[in-house]
């Protein structure tokens, strides 16, 4: 007998996954350890393959409605589902078939199903808000470090007496048939890498730090600004292989990074009139179809510099001087510029390695890897147990989707 | 009679005429008209088109033009006229501004460049339009095998959306006339002679490269159809021997000459004493 | 970064830089409204058209580097090189960039540009002139060899004359003088 089967990780891997056993007439147990579903595509603004906006709202603004790619209605109406944030696996035993497994949530204070963002607390409390205005379950989420009376008074204000800020963690235990584990990735903050001082200046950030900037329901409304005195910003640049492809950090090429580089950069040439960006790489690796993000950006006039960075000094007027070694010209150049943008490997995210012990899986530079002798497919990572997502290595959406379909049919043909 | 309008340009006149002569009979015998064209001049070879686009336009827009009057094809036997024409031809009927800007200065002869003659290499002719079984009903003395090297010259092949020369053709007017094709590795590569004016050494070096590669392959002689190629590879020739001490011995045949051989003509009709390398003992041996 | 913190002054170093700001950003566009420019952008640096060229080997600025430059903006490097002057044309770079860069009429256009400022060798001058003053490359010196061969010892139709008056009116009269 199928079912239930615990799916750790709600991005878009583990949601389609969800959705789809759900609809297959299989219980599923979503958990997710952030208060909403969607992972980092939660924070992404345009999407390759296809340049549609990941932010595919119905409705204004403040009520935005669902994001009707990633099944988020589903997530909440499929009686299949059991979405759990906040939650955590705690510990697993049991036999491969009949796992047993802790789960813990903390506290969310905030009831979806009475919520009716109203805005009240939002606007009364830094403890309150909305982390994103896609964020599913549709509700507020609380910060318990800054609860203080006024946030306790406004919560006793609600008008559908949604918060409850006495609630505690909680624990369960459940017995599952399969489980799948979906926990993505997370961007490597790179303060390692001396050279990028990344950490040091606040115009030094990540390609997902820029993504938020360019999101146009982001703080900034999408206008690029210095982060370190809010002036517009007329030069960035980028620089690819950030951590990946060294045996110093990451060994593995994180696969993304220069498509999603360079989308960003053509979103900024076409969209952002007149600020110029150049991308110092030591291979532009956008792989099968996205090459044309890389002609794209050629004909935008983004400028390719082949080589690495030699140095990065802060200019007083806020701008950074940012020396280059040019290997095709064999030549150093200097360029000013107002952001400074790290593409950033793609690490495994916190937790990945407590469930490969767990589970007793195999690893592949800390991702999760499938099983030698699992089927062509790569997603089988154990008896019963299942990967998709980044959570096997850097990964674009579609393929995330894929693979957890995949792990869907797998489950569906008896878990082998 | 298929008639032509013939563009000689300034080199072959004055540098080939054995070119000239032996195109002129191979023409005839073969039942092509080739009218020479009425006030025309240089094509201004890529030395005009980089120091002045529009002036290396406006001249060979201007013969085009010319040509339009009459509607046949322009035919010629030189590499550089041909790609200056087939550049120019090929520029101006995708690009509408410079069309325009060049027929407002044609204008004032009363001429107007509308592309609808197509500028031509007398090979090229040969093949299409004659056809290589016609040419084989005429070869009387074939060349009995002897191996010939094709430079076909940068101009003729390159680039081929413009020139739209397929190399074959002239592979095969080598072999109607009973000779064989010698494949050596450098045959897509430049004679040298356009840097000539301004390093003379490395036009040198790139002919050494060139005669090598050829001698190497086996070849008895080369055959071209340009007069800069031409006189590239057999001058060079000579000069080899004094500055390297190397003796190629490699007799430059301009393509018209061969097919002139094998048609029965004489030594005589087509010039080829003219040939700097000594053609003659290898005829000998093959005329027995 | 590290250099910044405790020397907050100038860094010492050797690397002496090409500061980009003194660059020409208008160099790229100027090419790619040039005859043939316009594909320029998409080279992406494969050193394809170099691995293809005859003589780069012998050459300070490989063909791909020209691109690269007029990317860039070295618009001095490149109308002043001696690169440009001795491309045999030859267009094997042109043939097999991958990425269709017309890199052997964007020479041809950087020349023009080259020619604009001056800055022509003077044996490529020299045939300028000779066009300019004789509407010719070559001239028949020996009629004789033409007459013995049969041919006539003028060339029939040339006329050099319209070519002279063409050249008067364009860049090559105002390059070598004689032009108005
Ligand atoms: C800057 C940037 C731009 C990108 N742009 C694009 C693009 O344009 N198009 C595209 O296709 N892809 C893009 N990507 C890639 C895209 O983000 C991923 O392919 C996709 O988000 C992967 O989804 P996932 O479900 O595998 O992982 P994630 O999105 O990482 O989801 C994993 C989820 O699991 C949760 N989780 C992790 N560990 C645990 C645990 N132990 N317990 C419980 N929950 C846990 C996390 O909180 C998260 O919600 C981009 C990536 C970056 C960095
Ligand atoms: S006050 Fe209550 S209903 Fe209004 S947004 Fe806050 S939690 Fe939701
Ligand atoms: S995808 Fe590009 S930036 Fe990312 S690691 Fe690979 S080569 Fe480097
Ligand atoms: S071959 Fe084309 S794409 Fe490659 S470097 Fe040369 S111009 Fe650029
Ligand atoms: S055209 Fe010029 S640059 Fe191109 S391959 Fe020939 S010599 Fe080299």
């Amino acid at each position: 007998m199928v079912g239930p089967v615990l799916i750790v990780g709600a991005g878009v891997a583990g949601m389609t996954a969800a959705v789809e056993l759900a609809d297959a007439g299989v219980h599923t147990v979503l958990v997710e350890r952030l208060s909403t579903v969607g992972g980092n595509a939660l924070r992404l603004y345009k999407a390759f393959p296809t340049d549609d906006c990941f932010f595919c709202f119905e409705g204004n603004r403040w009520r935005p409605g669902i994001r009707k790619c990633f099944y988020r209605s589903a997530l909440t109406d499929q009686p299949n589902i059991d979405l759990r944030v906040n939650t955590t696996v705690v510990d697993i035993s049991g036999t491969p078939g009949s796992f047993t497994v802790r789960l813990r949530t903390e506290p969310t204070y905030v009831d979806p199903k009475k919520c009716i963002l109203c805005g009240l607390c939002t606007t009364r409390s830094e403890a309150f808000k909305l982390s994103s205005p896609q964020c599913q379950p549709q509700t507020v989420s609380v910060d318990p470090t800054l609860l203080d009376d006024e946030a306790r008074r406004v919560a006793s204000e609600c008008p559908t007496h949604a918060i409850d800020l006495d609630a505690t963690p909680s624990e369960d235990t459940l017995v599952v048939s399969d489980i799948v584990i979906a926990t993505g990735y997370h961007e490597f903050k790179p303060q390692g890498v001396q050279e990028y001082g990344y950490g040091e200046h606040p115009n030094i950030i990540t390609q997902l730090e820029l993504a938020e900037m360019l999101d146009p329901t982001g703080p900034s409304g999408g206008v690029l600004l210095r982060p370190s005195d809010g002036a517009p910003v007329e030069r960035v640049m980028m620089v690819q292989c950030v951590g990946s492809r060294s045996v110093d950090h990451f060994p593995f090429c994180s696969k993304i990074c220069c498509v999603f580089a360079l989308k960003h950069a053509n979103i900024i040439a076409q969209e952002h009139n007149g600020i110029r960006v150049d991308v110092v790489y030591m291979d532009i690796r956008t792989y099968d179809r996205h090459e044309r993000y890389y002609r794209m950006a050629r004909r935008a006039g983004v400028g390719f510099i082949r080589g690495r960075v030699s140095r990065v000094v802060p200019r007083d007027d806020g701008r950074l001087d940012v020396v280059i070694y040019d290997s095709l010209l064999d030549q150093y150049l200097q360029y000013e510029v107002d952001l400074f943008v790290l593409s950033s490997a793609l690490e495994p995210s916190e937790g990945t390695a407590a469930l490969i012990s767990q589970l007793g899986l195999q690893d592949r530079s800390g991702f999760v890897a499938p099983v030698e002798d699992g089927s062509v497919d790569g997603v089988m990572a154990g008896d019963h147990v299942f990967v998709c997502g980044t959570a096997l290595g850097p990964a674009e959406v579609p393929e995330s989707v894929t693979q957890a379909r995949a792990v869907v049919s797998r489950i569906l043909q008896g878990g082998v | 009679m298929p008639t032509y309008n013939l563009y000689m340009g300034c080199s072959v006149p004055a540098n080939y005429p054995n070119y000239e002569i032996s195109m002129l009979k191979v023409a005839e015998a073969l039942g092509i008209d080739l009218v020479y064209m009425e006030g025309v001049g240089c094509c201004g070879s890529p030395n005009l088109r980089a120091i002045d686009y529009f002036g290396w336009l406006l001249v060979n827009a201007r013969t085009l033009a010319i040509a339009e009057k009459s509607g046949h094809d322009v035919v010629t036997p030189c590499n550089g006229c041909f790609g200056s024409l087939k550049d120019v031809h090929h520029f101006l009927l995708h690009n509408s501004e410079y069309r325009t800007r060049v027929n407002e200065e044609l204008n004032s002869e009363g001429l107007e460049f509308t592309g609808r003659v197509r500028p031509r290499h007398f090979i090229e002719v040969l093949y299409t339009d004659i056809g290589i079984d016609a040419i084989r009903e005429k070869v009387t003395r074939p060349l009995d095998g002897v191996g010939i090297a094709i430079h076909y010259g940068c101009h003729l092949l390159r680039p081929a959306d413009v020139t739209e020369f397929d190399p074959a053709i002239l592979d095969e007017l080598v072999r109607v006339t009973g000779a064989t094709v010698v494949e050596y590795p450098l045959w897509k590569q430049c004679c040298g002679a356009t840097v000539l004016p301004v390093n003379e050494a490395l036009a040198v070096r790139l002919a050494r490269d060139k005669l090598k590669s050829i001698k190497e392959a086996g070849a008895s002689f080369i055959t071209v159809v340009c007069p800069a190629c031409g006189n590239q590879l057999d001058l060079q020739q000579l000069g080899l021997k004094t500055s390297y001490g190397e003796v190629y011995d490699l007799p430059v045949l301009l393509y018209p000459q061969i097919l002139a051989l094998a048609m029965g003509m004489s030594e005589d009709e087509i010039g080829l004493e003219m040939n700097r390398v000594p053609a003659q003992p290898i005829l000998e041996h093959l005329t027995g | 970064m590290s250099e910044a913190g405790e020397h907050s002054t100038t860094p010492v170093t050797l690397v002496d830089p090409i500061d980009i700001s003194t660059l020409d950003p208008h160099f790229r566009n100027e090419i790619r409204s040039m005859p043939n420019g316009d594909d320029l952008y998409a080279c992406f640096a494969c050193t394809t058209c170099t691995a293809a060229c005859p003589i780069a080997c012998q050459w300070t600025y490989k063909p791909h580097q020209l691109i690269r430059m007029i990317l860039l903006g070295m618009r001095n490097e490149v109308l002043s090189s001696k690169e440009i002057w001795e491309c045999l044309t030859c267009f094997q770079c042109q043939e097999r960039c991958p990425q269709g860069v017309r890199v052997t009429d964007i020479i041809f256009d950087c020349k023009n540009l080259a020619a604009e400022e001056g800055l022509v060798p003077e044996n490529i001058l020299g045939l300028g002139r000779q066009l300019l003053e004789s509407g010719q490359l070559y001239q028949v010196t020996a009629d004789w060899e033409r007459e013995d061969l049969g041919l006539e010892p003028e060339v029939p139709g040339l006329d050099p004359e319209p070519m002279k008056a063409i050249l008067h009116g364009t860049r090559t009269g105002r390059l070598v003088g004689g032009g108005d």
